[in-house]
């Protein structure tokens, strides 16, 4: 599918979103922006015709992450709500983050087709594919979440022993 | 290729933020922002060399593995705030 | 006998191996030491005794370079059948006579032990069949006169002895290598009989050159003029060494050298006209400084120097089994006065003639050995020094008169320092403090040994002569007549030189004396190699160590550890502590991979 209006919008909110993660000086500011990020992630996904991955996308992270952000920075105390944070210009990260993004254009370019296709793919697909080829991935998938499930509770939990 | 340019400009932009933010939040939340771009950057091709099932499988699991590495992530951030830490220069453990 | 001689190679082996055990067992050896250090100088003697008529030789291949080798052998004939004779006999007294010298010395054992090294060394060097062995030997010989000098090396003066010893004749010593190695690039070889044989066939300016070279070696072994500064000062060590190595046989080693290759001389007369001159001056000069010492032992090493320049005038007219003879002679007495001085020393507590006297009546045994040994080296008859010194002095004259007359002075004031040493010391009054005894028959038995020698061995002139394949000269008498009548002159100046106990300031005209305290001081000579090249030397040095060492190459390396070090800060400084500059440089790590691997896969 060609480039619509719609891909661009749904890029002008990414980048915003992701602009004002890294440079507003406002906690709740910064949540706002993540989340639009990753509103345009889901919109994206969903452009492409993945539906799965677009409600995954926002039932994991708008609904999960970006919450677990908001619990975190209020249970840091109420000083810290509304606290303005630091931000500064560092002309070699800048660099080294300009250089990074050029190189793998680059990189990705030759490897990459040209444009991408949205084809889209069903349900009932992608869960055949999860159970079947791509089973070993999916149980480590697992096992990743169960293993960050526990080392979440033991670093909480050691504070809360204390 | 503007997909590609778009998903680099992200994944470009969220470690400017990781380089350069001083609050631990900050740091987490542009780590996700990069992360996100990569995500994307996966999405966006992978269905040209395999089944688009596949593609999106993949990218599905890609997604779990993050949010939980954002989980660990916060976690620590709790267990730091606790000890009254939130920036980054006051995490000297790995000075040498 | 026959045994021995087939061996003669033991005579270094024996001793060598003799010298390791000890030095090794420097503190398990006691006083058994002397007496197992007595095997090898017995030895020596037995071998030469046996190959007088000629002995063994043999070679091994040492080097081999290309088509050149270089052979390491051993040749016996009668030159060295009488060398080893010599050094085992005055070998065998010195060591015998050290028993009762080096008592209670803390470095008994070390001290027989570098005789013994010694030993093993001059057997090499006079049985040597090339000229590397020969170089060997010599070079050790002047190791271990290093180590005896330096005996005592608590004492300042001593170790400065020894160290200049061993820098003039290492200045010899180079110009003996040049000679080796003309005479290497001329033949192709370094045996003598080669070497010897092929002397025709030379060109004669590499002829002269090396006999030079080879010249200049005997020199500073020999301490003839101008290298003669290091042997009065060696009287710093043990006077039982200065017995053995600088009157009998290390300082006797470059008239042997000469001696033993004598075809390059015989071909050059350049070479003998050196030789003649340096052996005059020196015969001369050396006379009339021992006239003015006043160290009993500084006597004797002048009269050393200026005996050993008679050796070298008479190798220099052709008369080299003249020179040999009077060097058998010169050991037998000269090795006797040193150990009588040895005795005096021992007995009277000081070296010094001015504290000394009348010491006749406390050392009756010591007083005659050394009165036989003063005579034989004044040449009066019929002690040894009386033959040799007339044949000396006739072929001298009858080739080179000027010489001859030079030489004959030297005779009258050998008579005169003997003279005046003998009365100081033994006759007269007693200055000192009184309180001399008589040495211990350790010390005596070796003294009248080499007495016995010293008077015989004038009569063995024909014999040696014949073994060394010459023919002897008979004497002439009016030669003989006019040399004594010179000695017993200057005998009576001596004596009466002596009369005022060593001062002399009395009744002499104020010229003279500057003339005499000129001659005291050696004519200044030590002094001007002190400030034309010793003092210059060591200011090179000093700038080499101050500007060269420690501001360039120091620096150098200095600055190599600094870029170390700097290096290493610099790196240092990444580890901040602070993650995001870690994952900065991940970053960038990373970005630089992404590049080469692109350009690499392009």
């Amino acid at each position: 599918m060609s480039v619509t209006l719609l891909w661009w919008a749904l890029a002008a909110l990414t980048v915003a979103g992701a602009v004002a993660v890294i440079a507003t000086r406002e906690m709740m500011r910064m949540l706002l922006g993540l989340g639009a990020f990753l509103l345009g992630l889901a919109g994206f996904y969903a452009w492409y015709g993945f539906e799965l991955l677009a409600v995954a996308e926002l039932f994991v992270y708008v609904g999960g992450v970006l919450v677990l952000f908001l619990f975190a920075i209020t249970s840091m105390g109420r000083d810290r709500e509304g606290r303005s944070m630091e931000r500064r210009l560092d002309l070699g990260a800048l660099g080294i983050s300009a250089g990074m993004g050029l190189v793998l254009l680059v990189a990705l370019q030759s490897t990459l087709p040209a444009a991408p296709t949205a084809v889209g793919a069903s349900v009932e697909d992608t869960a055949a594919a999860l159970l079947g080829p791509l089973l070993p991935y999916f149980e480590l998938a697992g096992v990743v979440l169960l293993v960050a499930l526990v080392a979440a509770l033991a670093i909480i939990g050691r504070e809360d022993a204390r | 290729m503007t997909s590609l340019a778009l998903a680099c400009v992200l994944m470009s932009v969220g470690l400017y933020g990781l380089l350069t933010r001083r609050d631990i939040i900050a740091v987490l939340a542009s780590i996700e922002v990069m992360l996100g771009g990569a995500q994307l950057l996966l999405a966006a091709y992978s269905a040209s060399v395999t089944l688009a099932s596949a593609a999106q499988g993949v990218t599905l699991i890609v997604l779990a593995t993050i949010a939980a590495e954002a989980a660990v992530g916060l976690a620590l951030l709790v267990a730091l705030v606790h000890r009254g830490r939130t920036r980054t220069d006051q995490i000297e453990e790995v000075r040498g | 006998m026959n045994v021995l001689r087939e061996m003669a190679y033991l005579v270094v082996g024996v001793p060598l191996l003799i010298a390791v055990v000890l030095g090794l067992g420097v503190r398990v050896w006691g006083r058994a030491a002397a007496w197992i250090a007595l095997l090898g100088p017995l030895l020596a003697v037995a071998v030469g005794a046996s190959s007088l008529e000629g002995g063994a030789s043999g070679s091994v291949r040492w080097l081999a370079a290309g088509d050149s080798v270089l052979t390491l052998g051993y040749h016996v004939d009668g030159l060295s059948a009488i060398m080893l004779l010599v050094v085992g006999v005055v070998a065998a007294c010195v060591i015998v006579f050290s028993i009762g010298y080096m008592h209670g010395d803390r470095g008994y054992v070390r001290y027989f032990a570098i005789l013994s090294l010694f030993t093993a060394a001059m057997s090499g060097l006079v049985i040597a069949g090339d000229l590397v062995g020969l170089f060997i030997g010599w070079e050790l010989v002047g190791a271990c006169s290093f180590l005896l000098i330096g005996f005592w090396y608590e004492k300042p003066a001593a170790a400065e002895a020894a160290r200049k010893a061993f820098m003039v004749t290492r200045v010899g010593d180079a110009a003996m290598l040049v000679g080796l190695a003309v005479l290497w690039r001329a033949t192709g070889t370094l045996e003598l009989s080669a070497i010897l044989g092929s002397v025709g066939s030379l060109a004669p300016a590499v002829v002269t050159t090396a006999a030079v070279c080879l010249l200049l070696g005997a020199v500073g072994k020999s301490a003839q003029f101008p290298l003669h500064i290091w042997l009065p000062d060696a009287m710093e060590g043990p006077t039982p060494v200065s017995a053995l190595i600088h009157a009998a046989t290390m300082v006797a080693a470059g008239v042997f050298l000469v001696a033993r290759t004598w075809p390059l001389f015989e071909a050059s007369p350049e070479a003998r006209m050196v030789a003649l001159v340096l052996g005059t001056i020196t015969a001369l000069g050396a006379a009339t400084i021992a006239l003015q010492q006043t160290d009993i032992k500084k006597v004797l090493a002048y009269s050393t120097i200026s005996q050993l320049g008679f050796m070298f005038a008479a190798l220099g007219v052709g008369a080299w089994p003249v020179a040999i003879f009077h060097l058998v002679t010169h050991a037998a007495f000269k090795a006797l006065l040193f150990l009588t001085s040895g005795s005096v020393i021992h007995g009277s507590g000081t070296q010094d003639l001015r504290e000394m006297g009348g010491l006749r009546s406390k050392m009756p045994l010591t007083a005659v050995a050394w009165i036989i040994g003063g005579l034989a080296l004044a040449g009066i008859p019929p002690l040894a020094g009386f033959f040799s010194k007339d044949e000396v002095v006739g072929s001298v004259l009858a080739a080179a008169p000027w010489a001859g007359v030079a030489l004959l002075a030297a005779s009258l004031l050998t008579g005169a320092y003997v003279a005046r040493a003998t009365r100081l010391a033994f006759f007269g009054p007693v200055r000192g403090t009184g309180e001399a005894h008589e040495s211990p028959w350790t010390m005596t038995v070796p003294m009248a040994v080499l007495a016995v020698a010293a008077i015989g061995l004038g009569f063995a002139g024909p014999s040696i002569a014949a073994v060394l394949g010459a023919e002897s000269e008979p004497l002439s008498l009016g030669l003989a007549a006019l040399a004594v009548g010179l000695a017993g002159a200057g005998a009576l100046g001596g004596w009466l030189l002596a009369a005022g106990g060593g001062a002399y300031e009395n009744g002499f005209p104020p010229a003279l004396t500057r003339v005499w305290g000129a001659a005291r001081d050696g004519y200044g000579f030590d002094a001007l190699v002190n400030g034309a090249i010793v003092r210059p030397m060591a200011a090179l040095a000093r700038f080499t160590d101050s500007v060269v060492d420690r501001q360039g190459i120091d620096r150098v390396a200095e600055g190599f550890a600094g870029l170390a070090r700097g290096v290493g800060e610099m790196f240092a400084r990444t580890m901040t502590g602070d993650g995001q500059t870690y994952s900065a440089l991940l970053a960038a790590g990373a970005i630089i991979l992404l590049c080469i691997t692109m350009w690499l896969v392009r």
